[in-house]
């Protein structure tokens, strides 16, 4: 009676030929979206694609591995840093790509050594020591310009025949793309599932053979990975570097986009990197809305210190992450889910 | 045979000994089965064959290997597996997930090789795609089919406890050891557990050392027995040689509620 | 020299073991740390300010008004949202106090501008009490030491000598039994956040003037204050005093021996220290979790 059973079926990356369909779609669009918008649109999509790079890699670690960090922005730092530097130097970008993904990992796993002794709230507080740590530190290295910061020499894109900022989508594009297969793959494998059982009990973790301290030191390593390489796409992003680009909000932020996300899913940290990104964007123009913008305006100028007003997307900020937790823990991913049940199979 | 040597072991919390100078051994292919009343030491001995508690001082062997003051990794790496009193399940995934978990140690794909996961003909997927195929025959077995996609959260206690075992059996050990694996089942349930106990011995040649407060099931599965009350040895032997042991009885009087089972 | 390095010693040390005193009180109330804390003791201080520069009021009745409006905060903050989590976890809780440290960081911004603004005390840090060869203390010195003395007591007191404080601990050590008791322990642990953002207010007042008022001021007081706490244990409120002043003696001393440019980060040198030593901090045991 036994049901002949497609075992790959589980390990592929589309379920079924719909996603796949769509995620094509989506690519496609992507694709062609520099011939169709205006360059503005083309710098908030990168700044999107780098948001989802360290919300893969943050979800790995807080979602999959149930660590949490609060020092994200530190890893984004050194990645950013490796990059202005080893450009500046005139290693080519391939390598210069790697290198900084493989340093931001060492100096992950160092992190990530305390980790195998430490309980959440712990944890949590040497994480964010560690993020103001990294930029007190090279906000006193000359080598990186100190706290007059740097800038990122471009990298050769002319071969491409395109406009710079074209090329740098593209790559922008295709490293993203690559990272989040590389995330869903890590996922879907032994490595994701050992982390995945150390968030749900430690103890039986240990007892079926898996060694907590390696696999907590790697989810940090891979954790700063991801950070790392979008850490290299920021330098390139900003063109200049600063210490004070990489704060403690940035941290707090990137924590937030995962938990708006979803926890423990690639999906999660991709919509949750989007919305938050677009949402950074956007708050701040609130006032422009219709009828809430003149409700905002108006209580601002009668309470509230009217030039402050771009403040109010804290707020906001604030309140959804509260929001999520009181009401959605699984993110917006919960939400995704119950819409895909309903989509699952059109057009096919 | 001598299997599993336990020689001499001791553990203590503060001022409670745990277990005191314990020593018992385990032959090949055997039920072992430990009694004792609550709080007697019995999951500490697992704890401490496990790696999970450091011995304070003593020794395990198994086949000859040493196994003292090894982490819990390197003690499943040598052949053992375990379940626990009160279910130490990966909650949020599913069945087939927790059994797959079983296989990590015989898994070996690196985190390079992963990266190609999604290539049919990759180290990583093949490997991944024959390990599945050996779950599903331990789904088969303790009959998990219908719950194989399903959250183990969101299953009954009595699946749970299932889940558990099916796990610890994905390990393919050479000797199991069973927390009270018939705590909280029904009547019905610990009728099954006993039958896939025994099965678990007969066809797949795993020897077992199982902690029970229920007395029947201690009856029909034990080939020897071994008695404990605060953290030392009372008294070991064969099923009616303990029961009728005096000392056993009266450890038991001091607490109806076994007391009741035992009769 | 020396002397006025104990000094600064003690003065910072006592702030940092405020700071402190008020994430262990959370923490042993709720297991949890409190993130926005740091936002919660900059907001006070700017009613603090509010009341004293905008509306002109005295000082004593500004502190009065800024220790009431810390306590409703602490409560209102447990009392919306701490209370009502859905599926409360570690992460879930501290992303809560996170996304509160955004609102107040946002809604200081809003009102009060993010330009820095200065902040006149009854102590001023620039008024010298004593000035002799090797060392000068300031009124704002010994005022922090002073005051961080009092709020110690206080506590001290409250725990121990009152029925308040008798509730606070029974529902510490088991909320169940404490509940059975007929404590109610929902409040208790509103007001325990409340007391805790008051302790924090005090600290904030005292940080305001060396580091000019503005929504990031305490962002490095926090870490510092964290790092005591941690040093000393996350449950024991005597630990937090001491690692408070050891935190503040450490620090100096190495900002005068070693380095100054990387004082700010010997806390975070600290914290990774006593933690890989003793995971739980120096006062607590590690506890091993039964199965
Ligand atoms: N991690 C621990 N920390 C402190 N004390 C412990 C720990 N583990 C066990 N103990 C103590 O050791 C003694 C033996 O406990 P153990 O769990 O081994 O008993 P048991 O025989 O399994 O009892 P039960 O039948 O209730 O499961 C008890 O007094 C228990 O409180
Ligand atoms: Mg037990």
């Amino acid at each position: 009676m036994k049901l002949k059973k497609e075992y790959f079926e589980d390990v592929k990356f589309f379920r079924n030929r719909a996603s796949a369909f769509w995620a094509m779609v989506l690519i496609l669009t992507l694709v062609s979206f520099p011939f169709l918008f205006k360059t503005y649109y083309l710098s908030i999509l990168n700044l999107m694609a780098l948001n989802v790079i360290v919300a893969l890699g943050l979800n790995i670690l807080v979602g999959n591995t149930g660590q949490i960090s609060l020092g994200h922005a530190g890893f984004v730092a050194i990645g950013a840093y490796t990059t202005a530097f080893l450009l500046q130097v005139g290693i080519p970008f391939v390598f210069t790509l790697i290198l900084a993904g493989l340093i931001t990992a060492l100096v992950g796993a160092f992190l990530g050594i305390p980790s195998l002794r430490l309980e959440g709230p712990y944890l949590a507080i040497v994480t964010l020591g560690f993020g103001l740590a990294v930029m007190v530190i090279i906000g006193r290295m000359d080598v990186f310009g100190g706290r007059m910061g740097m800038s990122i020499p471009r990298i050769k894109l002319g071969w491409t025949g395109l406009k710079y900022d074209e090329a740098l989508y593209y790559v922008f594009l295709l490293i993203t793309i690559f990272m989040i297969f590389f995330a869903q793959n890590i996922l879907k494998s032994r490595i994701g599932r050992a982390f995945s059982a150390i968030r749900d009990s430690d103890i039986a973790a240990s007892v079926i053979g898996i060694n907590l301290s390696y696999y907590k030191t790697l989810s940090f390593a891979i954790s700063a990975f991801f950070a790392g390489i979008a850490g290299c796409l920021w330098a390139l992003y900003l063109q200049f570097l600063t210490p004070g680009a990489f704060t403690l909000m940035m941290s707090v932020l990137s924590l937030a986009t995962v938990v708006l996300g979803g926890l423990g899913s690639v999906t999660g940290s991709v919509l949750g990197a989007v919305v938050m990104t677009f949402l950074n964007l956007q708050l701040d123009k609130i006032v422009d809305l219709p009828v809430i913008g003149d409700l905002i305006s108006g209580f601002s100028n009668a309470f509230m210190n009217p030039s402050g007003i771009a403040n109010i997307k804290w707020v906001l900020t604030g309140l959804i992450l509260i929001a999520v937790i009181l009401f959605e823990p699984l993110g917006i991913n919960g939400l995704w889910i119950r819409v895909k049940r309903y989509w699952r199979l059109w057009p096919f | 045979m001598t299997f599993l040597k336990v020689k001499n072991i001791s553990k203590s919390f503060g001022g409670v000994k745990a277990v005191q100078d314990l020593s018992f051994e385990v032959h090949k292919g055997e039920i072992y089965s430990i009694i004792g009343p609550n709080g007697a030491g019995k999951s500490t001995v697992f704890n401490c064959i496990n790696g999970l508690y450091k011995t304070d001082s003593g020794d395990i062997y198994m086949d000859e290997q040493k196994l003292t003051n090894f982490r819990p990794e390197q003690v499943a790496a040598a052949g053992i597996a375990r379940t626990f009193q009160n279910l130490e399940l990966f909650s949020h995934m599913s069945t087939l997930d927790n059994l797959l978990l079983g296989r990590h140690l015989k898994m070996k794909a690196s985190i390079f090789q992963i990266a190609a996961l999604n290539f049919r003909k990759s180290q990583a997927a093949r490997e991944e795609v024959e390990h599945r195929r050996k779950c599903e025959e331990i789904i088969d077995f303790l009959e998990l089919e219908a719950y194989r996609n399903l959250p183990v959260l969101s299953l009954p206690y009595g699946v749970q406890k299932l889940v558990e075992l099916g796990r610890a059996l994905a390990l393919e050990p050479k000797l199991l050891l069973l927390d009270e694996p018939a705590a909280g089942l029904n009547n019905e349930e610990r009728q099954d557990m006993i039958f896939w106990i025994k099965d678990i011995r007969d066809e797949l040649g795993i020897s077992l050392v199982v902690i029970e407060h229920n007395i029947q099931l201690v009856k029909d599965i034990s080939d020897r027995l071994l008695a404990i009350n605060f953290g030392q040895k009372i008294t070991e032997g064969t099923v009616d040689e303990v029961l009728d042991h005096e000392e056993v009885i009266t450890a038991y009087l001091g607490e109806p509620e076994t007391d009741q089972k035992m009769r | 020299m020396i002397t006025q390095l104990l000094i600064n010693s003690l003065v910072a040390g006592s702030i940092y073991a405020l700071i402190a005193l008020a994430m262990n009180l959370i923490y042993k109330a709720s297991e949890i740390p409190n993130f926005a804390q740091g936002e919660m003791s900059m907001f006070s201080t700017y009613i603090t300010f509010l009341l004293l520069t905008t509306f002109g009021y005295p000082f004593s009745i500004a502190l009065t008004g800024t220790l009431l409006f810390a306590f409703l905060l602490g409560f209102i903050f447990e009392f919306l949202f701490i209370r009502r989590a859905k599926e409360p976890n570690l992460l879930g809780f501290i992303i809560i106090t996170l996304g509160f440290q955004l609102v107040l960081f946002g809604l200081a911004g809003w009102k009060f501008g993010s330009d820095q603004r200065t902040f006149s005390l009854p102590f001023s840090e620039t008024e010298i009490l004593i000035r002799t060869e090797s060392f000068v203390l300031t009124e704002h010195n010994l005022a922090s030491i002073i005051i961080a003395i009092f709020v110690m007591a206080g506590l001290y007191i409250l725990l121990n000598h009152t029925k308040l404080g008798l509730a606070m601990r029974a529902s510490q050590q088991n909320v169940k039994a404490a509940k059975f008791n007929g404590i109610p322990t929902d409040r208790i642990l509103g007001i325990s956040f409340g007391i805790s953002s008051v302790v924090g207010a005090i600290a904030g007042i005292l940080v305001a003037p060396v580091a000019t008022l503005d929504p990031t001021m305490m962002w490095d007081p926090l870490i510092k204050g964290f790092a005591a706490a941690v040093l000393g244990s996350l449950e024991s409120l005597p630990g937090a005093v001491i690692g408070g002043l050891l935190l503040g003696l450490v620090e100096n001393l190495f900002g005068y021996y070693v380095s100054l440019e990387f004082k700010s980060i010997v806390a975070f040198g600290i914290i990774m220290l006593v933690l890989f030593v003793r995971p739980s901090g120096l006062f607590q045991k590690h506890y091993i979790r039964k199965v």
